[in-house]
């Protein structure tokens, strides 16, 4: 190749997507069809990815509403909703560490809520603590911290179901064998906790489960010093809890928990089967496109080819094509993203939400997916023979 | 135009008329392939979709349709199969009395309480547990080896050996502990993890009660009572006697009303319902922009054609049927290999994922509608084009 030519092709770039942009727009209504089945592919990549994402997300909910830098927990930590149990003597050994705030024993237990709709008795996530503890970040909760230490009353989460009957505050419902009144609601998420998910002070959890002990923990979530290190203060804490407890920095639970929701449930292969056929079916979306704009205009193609345009140029001009498409179907896809993962999050109280990762990791497939579809519809492209075709 | 294979020629169609909308479908033939890839990969995702939907549910049905019996007690509170809520062992014996029972036994289960050890790596996971008496199996469990009947010895179990691999539920391990309890493994049988527990045990009565003794140490409560009916006996009559017989805080219920609790109850609460369901809508939509755009484009190649034929007097009726019978061989087209594509995945995934992934007349008849409408509906869209169509315009 000669240096003029590849001087040529340069100055050709922008001649390149002028005229992929004709041509897209010289038959605007087969475009918006494209434009559309691009759309709905992009959008499928968007709703599996939500899920994908949401599931280890849903589990995450209580973690992430805490205020805490380091969690201790027992070695047979499955994951939040089961958490194993671990003495509370450890949490204590820990507080007296220079590098620790504060380290909280949390509580949980599940008991039959015997006031639900039909004479049923769902079984409700109880949450224990200490409310005297700014444990949680949700600000309904520290409002109504004062209310959980009235004897005998609890905080029912929002996103309780309907089968628990009114959460209307001052409503008196039996719980295991004892009469609770409902304190009051506050809004974080039943996330995978359970149907319904109350909030206890930690003297009312002994009261409501008599036969548990407050000295076996189930999860203890540790507040550290400003300044402090996370991971050296883990460190030190691990040498002094040995072996039976575990101690998990921010990162390091949240990567236990995505693994366990992705490897030990269904939820990694169900969502991501979806997330590769719906990819392939984009990829269909726009090779169907391509494929049939070029052979439509395989006389125009052979005539550029007989003037002398390289056959880099006609490829070119299609790629720009399918980059075009892909690119202009992506902005309606991700609004409507937006609006379908708030359907979603209603229907399904999972919290499926917009990340920047996420639009760009999307947006990075849109654009393989374009230039896969693009070099397949390449092949009826080097059909245009001049010869052949006059 | 292509000549159409002349083995086909002979098949199809009856003699004296023109397949005119299988022609056009095979006219081009890598636009025909190309038009079943896009319409296939639609089609196989709502397959899959549907199929992981019907998997779901079912597996949480699947140990309901196994309970061996007629008529069923369990507490009135009950909300749902998987979660304790137990009832007396009086109120099943007084069900036994009645007349018309041939025999009533109990089903002891826990979901929450009770840990297996995997023998391997010595963890602690949840586990089901399902118990009945050794002499009265009131549960079919599906693919058992191994003697029941050891069961009536203590600490005895049986282990699902198609339980998540995580469980260390090998066929070859001897034996193992249940909260902290050494257990023998007498066997085995094939169920698989649903939404509640990732597997399951099964144990003899005596075994259960040591393990989840009831309050103050009585025997544990029961958990579903198994009644068969006498041969002959009519049995909404023998579910009102034994309803008339039993405190209100008792449930009495035919084998179709226990599914139907559940059913209710996981169509109501889970999310895995509104998640399929979408995933199968966006399946469809997108097949539908396939479909239209695979139509619209051939139309608007064809319509010289089109044009020609009315102007040589063929109804617009004609010529629309002709683009209703093209969408829906187009349909079919996309259809047939994607059923093939998922029958071979449902069995991949379901190895994998040890979900009971089926393919069934219904899930094939199900897909089929779905197919065929969504191609048909598009077809209603771009034909207008077709009726509008003015023989003077486009010449």
């Amino acid at each position: 190749m000669t240096e003029a030519q590849v001087g040529v092709g340069r100055a050709r770039q922008p001649k390149r997507v002028a005229l992929a942009w004709r041509i897209l727009t010289y038959e605007k209504g087969r475009t918006a069809l494209a434009i559309a089945g691009v759309f709905m592919a992009i959008l499928l990549i968007f709703v599996e990815l939500g899920f994908f994402f949401a599931v280890p997300q849903g589990g995450m909910l209580l973690y992430d509403n805490m205020q805490f830098d380091l969690l201790m927990c027992s070695n047979q930590y499955e994951y939040q909703a089961q958490p194993g149990q671990f003495p509370r003597s450890q949490l204590e050994q820990a507080r007296a560490l220079p590098e620790v705030a504060q380290a909280t024993p949390l509580y949980f237990g599940s008991a039959k809520w015997r006031s639900g709709e039909d004479g049923k008795w769902p079984d409700v996530f109880v949450i224990g603590f200490d409310p005297q503890r700014r444990l949680f970040e949700v600000d309904d909760i520290n409002r109504q911290l004062g209310v959980l230490e009235e004897t005998d009353t609890v905080l029912v989460d929002t996103g309780t179901r309907p089968m628990f009957g009114p959460l209307t505050t001052g409503r008196v419902v039996k719980i295991g064998d004892r009469t609770e009144t409902i304190g009051g609601r506050y809004d974080l998420g039943t996330g995978f906790m359970g149907l319904g998910v109350i909030l206890v002070s930690d003297l009312n959890f002994a009261r409501l489960f008599p036969y548990r002990s407050l000295d076996q923990v189930n999860l203890g979530p540790i507040q550290l010093k400003a300044g402090v290190e996370p991971n050296r203060a883990a460190e030190e804490l691990r040498k002094l809890v040995g072996p039976d407890t575990r101690i998990f920095t921010r990162s390091e639970l949240e990567a236990h928990e995505a693994a366990y929701w992705t490897t030990r449930t269904s939820v990694g292969l169900i969502f991501g089967s979806g997330l590769i056929i719906s990819f392939i079916v984009g990829i269909m979306v726009v090779y169907q496109t391509l494929a049939t704009q070029v052979s439509r205009l395989l006389p125009q193609f052979a005539t550029l080819k007989a003037i002398g345009y390289a056959n880099r140029f006609l490829d070119g001009t299609v790629i720009t094509m399918s980059l075009l498409i892909v690119i202009v179907g992506f902005v309606p896809a991700t609004a409507a993203a937006l609006g379908l993962y708030s359907v979603i999050r209603d229907e399904t109280l999972l919290p499926v939400a917009m990340t920047a990762t996420r639009l760009a990791t999307v947006f990075a497939a849109t654009l393989v997916m374009a230039s896969i579809s693009a070099l397949l519809s390449l092949s009826s492209l080097r059909r245009a023979d001049p010869a052949d075709v006059f | 135009m292509l000549i159409a294979p002349s083995r086909l020629q002979r098949l199809w169609p009856p003699a004296g008329f023109v397949p005119l909308a299988w022609r056009n479908l095979t006219a081009n033939k890598p636009r025909l392939i190309r038009s079943s890839g896009g319409i296939g990969f639609a089609v196989l995702l709502m397959l899959m979709q549907l199929g992981f939907q019907r998997a779901f549910f079912n597996a949480s049905l699947e140990i309901i349709q196994r309970l061996d019996g007629d008529i069923f007690l369990q507490s009135a509170s009950k909300y749902r199969f998987a979660t304790r809520d137990p009832f007396p062992r009086r109120d099943l014996d007084a069900a036994r009395a009645v007349s018309g029972v041939a025999s009533a036994w109990p089903l002891y289960a826990d979901w929450f309480d009770v840990f297996w050890r995997n023998p391997s790596d010595g963890k602690s996971f949840l586990v089901a547990v399902f118990a009945f008496e050794p002499d009265h199996p009131v549960l079919r469990l599906p693919g058992v080896d191994g003697n029941l009947e050891e069961l009536s010895e203590l600490d005895t179990v049986l282990i699902d050996r198609h339980a998540r691999r995580f469980l260390g539920m090998d066929p070859s391990i001897e034996q193992s502990e249940l909260n902290g309890v050494k257990v023998r493994v007498v066997g085995g049988f094939a169920l698989g993890p649903n939404f509640e527990s990732d597997g399951t045990v099964a144990i003899g009565d005596r075994t259960f009660a040591q393990l989840l003794p009831g309050p103050g140490g009585d025997p544990p409560g029961v958990e579903v009572g198994v009644i068969k009916l006498r041969t002959g006996s009519d049995p909404v009559a023998v579910q009102r006697a034994i309803r008339a017989k039993l405190p209100p805080e008792i449930a009495v219920m035919s084998k179709a009303q226990l599914l139907e609790l559940e059913r209710n109850f996981q169509a109501d609460v889970s999310s895995a319902g509104p998640i399929f369901a979408m995933g199968t809508l966006v399946g469809f939509v997108v097949g539908m922009l396939i479909a239209y755009q695979i139509i619209y484009t051939d139309l608007a190649e064809q319509l010289p054609q089109y044009a020609t034929m009315k102007a040589i007097g063929y109804r617009t009726r004609y010529l629309v049927r002709v683009v209703l019978e093209q969408a829906a061989f187009s349909g079919l087209a996309g259809w047939i290999p994607a059923w093939l594509l998922s029958i071979v995945l449902y069995s991949v995934v379901g190895e994998v994922a040890l979900l009971q992934m089926r393919m069934t007349w219904d899930l094939a008849l199900i897909s089929l509608v779905l197919t065929l409408s969504m191609c048909l509906i598009s077809a209603v869209l771009a034909v207008r084009r077709v009726i509008a169509l003015d023989p003077a315009e486009v010449f």
